[in-house]
């Protein structure tokens, strides 16, 4: 335990920011979208991407699945399978990102704030946003040692 | 697997309360929604939704038949920037986003018995449907959304301004 590197990675205070950082986010970021679900399946219909019988289905469940797994990181409760399924959306999140990117499609990412109107933004900060997290979920995932603050007891 | 168990009670827990939440919250919208633009304006169908169909223009042709008569105010739901980048001749500008401070003028000029049809940018856009809505409230009673709004009205080459 020589590398400093490695010392802060394996610290449990380290691990209790990540994934604290990672929970909020999620909640914050399903709160809007949970008020307005109309809204919110425009953007996904925006996307371009999905076939129709899926958008609505999207937007009622994906909020939701964002706040719960959010939640579980941030108290605690299976934050291994909580930053795998966090992941799991960031993955798609980033394909959907760069398709639109790649095909030049103008869009809203309704990522945090749907109700600021239909404003098409540049999504490269979005995409490097998305990595950060990303790496957040792996850090937690992979976390070895004992977490703090959990309600459940860790996998090891 | 451990793993998968606990990612199946994380998703059922999450799916659960997303299903009842959608049922009961005011805002929740149907299973399927409606995002064919072939079939009108495309829309999530939510409990509270805007898109009225009674109300809705759905052909170019139609449209242009009411212009041409004249008794019709075309009234413009989109932003100011695109109305001034180009409108149906004669439109009169009321963004659907800054209706309340402008409602007060456009009542001065246009009384409620006045026969109204509004647009916006198409079948993706809610926005004339909104407005429709508000001018309704506002106790205008002949109120009809032209749905193919201005991008249908400029294919077919009608004149704009």
């Amino acid at each position: 335990m020589n590398n400093p590197l490695l010392k802060i990675l394996t610290s449990s205070w380290v691990e209790l920011v990540a994934r604290w950082i990672l929970g909020a986010t999620f909640i914050y970021a399903s709160y809007s979208k949970i008020l307005a679900p109309a809204v919110f399946a425009k953007i996904i219909y925006g996307y371009d991407l999905f076939p129709a019988i899926l958008i609505n289905l999207f937007a009622i469940t994906l909020p939701f699945i964002e706040l719960i797994a959010g939640l579980a990181l941030l108290v605690g409760v299976y934050p291994r399978s909580a930053a795998l399924i966090i992941n799991a959306m960031l993955l798609a999140f980033i394909i959907s990102l760069s398709i639109n990117i790649i095909r030049g499609h103008e869009f809203d990412c309704g990522c945090f704030a749907i109700d600021a109107g239909s404003q098409a933004t540049f999504s490269g900060p979005l995409l490097i946003r998305d990595f950060f997290y990303f790496a957040l979920g792996i850090y937690v995932f992979l976390f070895r040692n004992s977490r703090r603050l959990c309600l459940t007891a860790t996998a090891k | 697997m451990r793993t998968a168990k606990e990612i199946s009670i994380i998703l059922g827990v999450s799916l659960l309360i997303a299903f009842i939440f959608n049922y009961c919250h005011s805002a929740g919208i149907a299973v399927v929604g409606q995002w064919d633009t072939a079939q009108g304006v495309v829309t999530a169908r939510a409990k509270n939704d805007i898109v009225i169909a009674g109300v809705e223009i759905e052909n170019v042709d139609q449209a242009k038949k009411l212009y041409d008569s004249g008794n019709y105010i075309f009234v413009d739901a989109r932003s100011v920037e695109d109305y001034e980048t180009g409108h149906i001749p004669g439109a009169v500008s009321l963004p659907v986003g800054r209706f309340e401070e402008n409602i007060a003028a456009f009542l001065e000029r246009h009384p409620p018995e006045a026969s109204i049809i509004t647009y916006c940018s198409g079948r993706t856009c809610q926005d004339s449907h909104r407005l429709a809505e508000n001018l309704l409230a506002f106790g205008y009673d002949n109120v009809n959304v032209f749905i193919d709004g201005f991008p249908g009205w400029e294919a077919e080459g009608h004149p704009i301004e």
